[in-house]
């Protein structure tokens, strides 16, 4: 029998083979050996789909059951631990080589510029998007009482996605970056990541199409946010004109001021929307169901989504004080950075306030605890970013070690906490278990990650605000007072301390993707709830 | 249009849409009228309505 062939997988069938001869073209084509490797990935994974495609094509479709699509959640975690652990990994790494130079063992792929990326973009969008792609499933079949509208899709995305974050870990170390931060994979990768996350935008609206009622229910807002101003985000700042097929350089469209002012406001918005908006939507779903309690306050939380999305976008220019971006953008980008702690705190005394009435579950369950210290770390990242985006507390701060702590206090504190503290519930309910393996071995990690967290990001503020002010220090004849490198060798001892709080948070983060291991290799809930309602007994 | 005159628009005009924007999102979501519906929302995800898709 004849099977048509609906028009969403066509587009996908399309997408794979455009994806499958850009990578046949740069396996062809190209010249250095880390660049055809990346043409050889890039190709077989788009013909490995294609293939997987093409035989469901030719079988009878199976019936799409009424049940909602947990497996590609489970990757979805899987994918950000093992991310998690190769980020932290590589971040205490550059820790210990940042208090030990001769660490690097003197090669080139160790260099600090080539490793720092691994880190950041391990841990931000291979720890952090995964996570979030995951628990954005888990939340929007949930909240919509609907099955992600697509079988092929959610598989689309998720290879995807991490088909991006390998070709980008893997090329740093060999030298391929455009060298924008936080944006570092070149332009094919970049075209990649294009087509996975169109498919993740037309998935997640389609899901949301088919919900049971009309409200939509906020942390999808938040996911949405998140979806839709990094698809904006990626598409403008990664403008670039490649040199030829045959390498992977390309240089930006965007010259001098403008290029760092578009850059900047692509980097303080992938603040805004993936490491915040985000992350508030797992907040707002993982928080009232993890403490039975519903949000404190809906109202404001709708409010508050509104304050940070008109906000954010004009914050970025903080990034650039005293630079050659005009003085009124400079302002324009302080300004919205300080009203921004409003909403920022709305979210923060909405979520301490959902727990108001269930604070023995702090004490009694750690994923409850990771939570609640997320929501004061993003209180604290939040204050202190605003403050830091004075421009007089900014000279202060800026090129200094402060701002290294200050993204610490955010990504350790708020982002990490509240995904372990959201993995921790999600696992045993999408994995059917009846609980996580061993509550005590959660209660170290979270104990370790804490102090990791405080170690690292105390030893920052000291460096920070020591190097300042040797830095602006002078003689009585206005000459510095330091040499740069007086400033280097006084920071040792708060790097060596940042490598210790590094390392513990390491450690507990392994402890973690134990303890979910175990949960997972565990034994199923057993049966007793059914679902539906109660069949009526006769009297008796 | 100079540097000047868009500095100027984005000065007052801009002010004055952020403003209004703010206004409307506050009266939208606090019209006393629309509370049932934000009331509902929040319990949504705790009273077992989401244990099965519906469709």
């Amino acid at each position: 029998m004849q099977r048509r062939v609906p028009l969403e997988e066509t587009a996908i069938l399309c997408a794979l083979c455009l994806v499958l001869l850009g990578g046949l073209a740069i396996l062809g084509w190209g010249v250095p050996v880390a660049y055809v490797l990346h043409g050889w990935l890039i190709a077989l994974a788009a013909g490995w789909g294609l293939m997987w495609m093409l035989n469901r094509l030719g079988e009878t479709p199976a019936k799409v059951p009424l049940a909602y699509n947990d497996r590609v959640i489970r990757f979805g975690v899987v994918a950000a631990l093992i991310w998690a652990i190769i980020g932290f990994a590589v971040g205490d790494i550059l820790a210990w080589q940042l208090a030990f130079p001769a660490l690097n063992g003197d090669m080139a792929w160790t260099n600090f510029g080539r490793l720092r990326p691994v880190h950041t973009s391990g841990v931000i969008f291979g720890f952090g998007g995964n996570a979030l792609i995951a628990t954005s499933f888990y939340v929007v079949q949930r909240t919509s009482r609907a099955r992600l509208a697509s079988e092929t899709l959610p598989w689309l995305v998720f290879w995807g996605y991490n088909l991006f974050l390998v070709l980008a870990a893997s090329g740093y170390p060999l030298g391929i970056t455009q060298s924008k931060e936080y944006a570092e994979p070149e332009w094919y990768a970049d075209l990649l990541l294009l087509v996975v996350w169109v498919g993740y935008l037309a998935l997640y609206l389609k899901t949301l199409a088919r919900r049971a009622e009309p409200h939509i229910y906020v942390a999808n807002w938040y996911y949405l946010a998140f979806i839709v101003v990094i698809a904006m985000l990626h598409t403008v700042n990664n403008l670039s004109v490649p040199v030829s097929i045959a390498y992977p350089k390309s240089y930006s469209l965007f010259a001098g001021t403008q290029d760092a002012m578009t850059q900047w406001w692509y980097g303080h918005n992938a603040v805004g929307f993936l490491l915040t908006a985000g992350f508030l939507g797992m907040l707002y779903y993982f928080l009232p169901k993890a403490v039975n309690r519903p949000v404190y306050s809906y109202r404001m939380s709708i409010v508050g989504f509104w304050g940070i999305t008109f906000l954010y976008l004009w914050a970025g220019s903080h990034h650039l004080h005293y630079t050659a971006l005009p003085d009124w953008v400079q302002y324009l980008g302080m300004t919205m950075s300080i009203i921004l702690l409003v909403p920022s705190w709305a979210s923060v005394f909405n979520g301490i306030l959902t727990i108001n009435g269930a604070w023995d579950k702090v004490r009694t369950d750690p994923a409850v605890r990771f939570m609640m210290v997320a929501v004061l770390f993003y209180g604290l990242a939040t204050f202190e970013g605003s403050f830091m985006a004075i421009r007089p507390v900014n000279s202060l701060s800026h090129y200094t070690d402060w701002t290294v702590g200050h993204v610490h206090a955010g990504a350790l504190g708020w982002v990490a906490f509240i995904t372990f503290g959201a993995m921790y519930k999600m696992v045993p309910w999408v994995w059917k278990r009846e609980g996580v393996y061993s509550l005590k071995l959660e209660a170290w990690h979270f104990w370790l990650a804490l102090s990791g967290t405080l170690i690292y990001v105390g030893a920052m503020w000291n460096s920070g605000i020591t190097q300042s002010l040797m830095w602006q220090t002078y003689d009585a004849d206005g000459a510095f007072l330091y040499s740069f490198l007086d400033s280097v060798v006084e920071m040792h001892p708060y790097y060596a301390a940042r490598a210790v709080g590094g390392l513990l948070y390491l450690i507990g983060g392994c402890i973690g993707a134990y303890n979910i291991w175990m949960t997972v290799s565990g034994p199923k809930k057993a049966q007793t709830r059914q679902a539906g309602p109660i069949p009526r007994q006769p009297a008796e | 249009m100079t540097h000047d005159a868009v500095l100027v628009f984005s000065k007052t005009w801009g002010a004055v849409y952020l403003l209004v924007v703010f206004l409307a999102a506050v009266l939208w979501t606090y019209w006393p009228s629309r509370r049932r519906i934000y009331d509902d929302a929040a319990q949504s995800p705790l009273d077992g309505r989401e244990d099965q898709p519906w469709q």
